[in-house]
């Protein structure tokens, strides 16, 4: 199964994009996609249903969200109440450590995104503070990266023993599906991602 | 810079009302410079001719900011786009009165380090009070290093 793990709908400050178009342009492209992941900006669309969507075009739509902290921003899966309640989604100065080990106690993952990337990915803050505990899994290939960023992060990925995924940080329509993750099961829901996303064996998926 | 006492104390405030006129050659000159074809926006004698959807966003209040907005940090502020939301028609000719307010102040980081945004929201009403478009002007101020 192929999903895309990071794309901002109209939902986030920066988002263009609206989730039906998204899935029009997929079908229309004919994209390999089996679904993808919202990950608003700085919180959680707890409200949204996309069901009829899914229905529609057959495919899967997740709902996760892209947070700060002072490593960079980091993609969260498995977005629960508990989880909401244990940090602010709105703060740019959340502590990485924090997000993670909140995340897996509330049982939901979180993944740094765009580690190559300036300022708000994990490897200039990794020179700066050293590495962070507790970090499984990182944004390996992003649809987002500029030259060399992509190869930062698989080298950061290396050195320290990380999983990699994908995803495409879509802000609008026509980037979504730049990249994605194959996982070896069917996720159908946000509690299937986070227990793929445990069990591994999951890979980055590029076509383009 | 305090972004939850800013928030607390200015968005949901207004600061300014300013009138304005809907001109015909403003209009349809801004319609031409979009690149419109529809005949509502550049067809005088069409029926429904009107403003172009986005006309009002070319209309500026007299102050971008409440008048005890604190500076520091703001004055290298850019323009960080706009977002209009159409509600009703903008006919040519009309009169429109616009409340301006804060309507968020936020913080994010990007490729180029941490950045406040203003969003200053214009909602313009016809002379029977009711809202026809609503504009949000974002600016972002990047944090000095």
């Amino acid at each position: 199964m192929i999903l895309d793990l990071h794309n901002h709908s109209i939902k986030s400050d920066d988002g263009r994009a609206r989730v039906e178009s998204y899935c029009q342009w997929i079908r229309k492209k004919e994209l390999p996609l089996d679904g993808f992941v919202l990950t608003e900006h700085r919180q959680f669309d707890a409200d949204s249903d996309y069901g009829a969507l899914e229905d529609e075009f057959g495919l899967r739509i997740l709902k996760g969200s892209e947070v700060e902290t002072e490593y960079g921003h980091v993609l969260v899966f498995g977005v629960n109440e508990d989880l909401l309640r244990a940090f602010d989604f709105t703060r740019i100065d959340l502590p990485l450590e924090t997000v993670v080990s909140e995340s897996r106690r509330c049982g939901a993952v979180a993944v740094p995104c765009h580690p190559g990337r300036p300022n708000v990915g994990l490897c200039a803050h990794y020179d700066a503070r050293g590495p962070a505990e507790g970090v499984r899994i990182i944004e390996v290939a992003s649809g987002g990266s500029r030259a060399g960023e992509d190869e930062a992060a698989r080298k950061l990925a290396d050195e320290h023993g990380y999983q990699g995924v994908g995803g495409s940080d879509a802000h609008i329509v026509s980037h979504i599906g730049r990249c994605a993750t194959r996982f070896p099961r069917p996720v159908r829901d946000e509690a299937d991602l986070v227990a793929a996303l445990q069990e591994g064996g999951f890979e980055v998926a590029r076509w383009t | 810079m305090d972004v939850e006492a800013l928030r607390e104390r200015f968005v949901g405030v207004d600061f300014d009302t300013a009138e304005f006129r809907v001109d015909p050659d403003d209009a349809l000159a801004f319609a031409q410079a979009c690149g419109e074809t529809d005949p509502r926006y550049t067809d005088s004698s069409h029926p429904e001719y009107q403003a172009p959807p986005t006309f009002t966003a070319s209309f500026v209040s007299r102050r971008t900011m409440p008048e005890s907005f604190p500076q520091e940090g703001f004055r290298r502020a850019f323009d960080g786009g706009k977002c209009v939301v159409i509600h009703a028609p903008v006919p040519i000719g009309a009169r429109l009165t616009a409340t301006s307010s804060i309507a968020e102040v936020f913080r994010k980081t990007g490729r180029s380090g941490g950045m406040t945004f203003i969003v200053h929201r214009m909602e313009f009403r016809n002379d029977a009070g009711e809202l026809l478009t609503t504009v949000d002007w974002r600016m972002v101020a990047r944090d000095e290093v």
